[in-house]
């Protein structure tokens, strides 16, 4: 699971978007996006005011893809108005079922 | 690299209105067999069988395919639909020829009506093969999943060809071989070339994301496809110039290898799958495989008794094509719908507030109470419809045939819910 430094700076700013991003389900899934180990990072821009997701798919043209991104874009302008959300997909590493976090095999029963 | 492709602004109506014209003619099935229940004691060759067979395979499981397939083949070919445009003309001149046709065989007027009817499905069915293949053309790496769907279409165009061969026969009676050969094939290029194909492809590639599966074996399916297409082949040569011998019973067996290699693969999507919880839907889809597995088992006992001259393998194809046509094809698609129609409207209906709102959830928008009453229902018409074929037992045949409008009705009502249910939360 995504984890940052407590010396980060922005720790705190990352954990709230990390429990905003808590919230967006994988619709077909209806495991959160977190929990499924998409999101691989999380850097806020203060100067430009930015919010870059760096997140993966469970395949390359998932075919909720475009709702799984739009989503994450909706989240991050609707808790952080004065922000404004870039995602970025990234393929490196592969996502694979171990991403998955102890919640997320709950919810998918694994 | 983003590589996510948005639904596209004309996928919306050319899709629903796809799934509507197949829930019409879904409906429209059980009143036409039990209209036709004393036919179906008899050979298959005749009017009302041949209209109540390509209601089912055109007007219900082609039309839900096409549809399907313009939802689906940006996913699995991983890239944007050629046309929208030749999509509607395509499923306008598809339907309006259905109509005429399916009418021409009803009252069994074999001239103009029924030449112009295969003449409009021909022509529509070409122009969605022309989209398709076109579409595919812009995939720089090709792969097995693309090898199924286009040599699906390959055998669907192949199938209307021989068709309307079939309807100008009945006026002009110019085709060198028997009718009924000719049956053979083309229901078999529609059979096993079109809906077989086109279905291992498009499983193939949704199953392993539905199921979240950790293993794909990609070279069970690599057997698959030439040991079916082969069998395919051979069936035509074979029996268009020495009808139906002993050579068939080896065709048959290396297209049920094809089968089984394929199942194999599904097998192990199954087996290694995260999600462990199977919904109605996947129910549908493993009912549907178990009823193509009896019908593969029924079909080296057509041949058997067909060519001892036996009158069972009259009522055993008739048994064979329904366990196939209303059985396989008809449950796929029963539980397939809700895997993909609810995908549709919710990205229509939700994709914009998602993340910023609660919103409903796909599987939360058609009813799952009356789905599985459904699967309950479907299962009940296909057990008691294909038996009282078999027993030759009427009384089964009515049971079967009032499940089936129950489940029609279940289904259509369903596919209303979910287009209709419009709660933000």
């Amino acid at each position: 699971m995504i984890s940052f430094e407590i010396t980060d700076g922005n720790f705190s700013f990352k954990m709230k978007v990390l429990n905003a991003l808590s919230t967006v389900l994988d619709p077909e899934l209806q495991v959160n996006i977190i929990d499924l180990g998409l999101v691989y990072d999380i850097i806020v821009l203060e100067n430009s005011k930015k919010i870059e997701i760096n997140m993966t798919l469970s395949s390359t043209h998932c075919p909720m893809g475009a709702a799984i991104v739009n989503s994450v874009e909706n989240c991050i302008s609707h808790h952080f108005t004065a922000y404004q959300a870039i995602v970025n997909l990234v393929w490196e590493p592969v996502w694979s079922f171990e991403q998955i976090t102890e919640e997320g095999k709950l919810q998918l029963e694994m | 690299m983003n590589i996510v492709i948005p639904q596209h602004p004309s996928l919306y109506k050319i899709v629903i209105s796809h799934y509507l014209l197949a829930a019409i003619n879904f409906l429209a099935l059980a009143p036409m067999l039990a209209l036709a229940v004393n036919d179906l004691g008899g050979h298959y060759f005749q009017p009302h069988l041949l209209a109540i067979t390509h209601t089912a395979a055109l007007g219900w499981g082609t039309v839900i395919i096409f549809g399907a397939c313009y939802q689906l083949v940006p996913v699995i070919l991983e890239t944007e639909l050629y046309s929208y445009k030749m999509a509607w003309l395509s499923i306008a001149l598809f339907y309006l020829g259905l109509l005429d046709f399916i009418y021409s065989f009803w009252v069994f007027e074999p001239g103009l009506h029924m030449q112009c009817g295969g003449l409009l499905l021909l022509t529509g069915i070409s122009l969605f093969v022309i989209n398709i293949f076109i579409t595919a053309k812009r995939i720089k790496k090709p792969d097995i999943y693309q090898d199924f769907i286009l040599t699906a279409c390959i055998w669907l165009w192949a199938t209307a060809i021989l068709g309307v061969l079939m309807v100008f026969n009945f006026r002009y009676a110019f085709l060198p071989q028997d009718h009924l050969l000719f049956l053979k094939l083309h229901a078999h290029a529609g059979l096993g070339g079109w809906f077989l194909l086109l279905i291992i492809g498009v499983s193939a590639k949704l199953l392993p994301m539905f199921l979240v599966s950790t293993k794909q074996k990609i070279v069970w399916l690599k057997w698959s496809y030439p040991l079916i297409n082969l069998a395919l082949l051979l069936f035509f040569i074979n029996t268009y110039f020495f009808g139906l011998n002993k050579l068939t019973f080896i065709i048959v067996f290396l297209a049920i290898v094809g089968v089984v290699c394929w199942l194999i693969y599904v097998y192990q999507c199954f087996k290694s799958r995260l999600r462990k919880k199977l919904d109605v839907a996947m129910a549908h889809t493993l009912l549907s495989i178990s009823l193509l597995i009896i019908a593969i088992i029924v079909l080296p006992f057509i041949i058997f008794y067909q060519l001892k001259v036996d009158v069972l393998s009259i009522r055993l194809t008739v048994v064979y094509g329904s366990l196939l046509i209303l059985g396989w094809i008809s449950s796929l698609i029963l539980g397939q719908t809700f895997k993909t129609l609810p995908f549709i409207v919710w990205t229509k209906r939700y994709q914009h507030i998602a993340g910023s709102k609660i919103t409903l959830l796909p599987a939360q928008l058609y009813n799952s109470f009356l789905l599985n009453i459904q699967f309950i229902s479907f299962l009940m018409f296909i057990i008691s419809f294909s038996l009282g074929l078999f027993l030759k037992l009427q009384l089964l045949v009515y049971i079967g045939v009032v499940c089936l409008g129950i489940t029609a009705l279940l289904y259509v009502s369903n596919v209303l819910i979910t287009l209709l249910k419009n709660t933000e939360t």
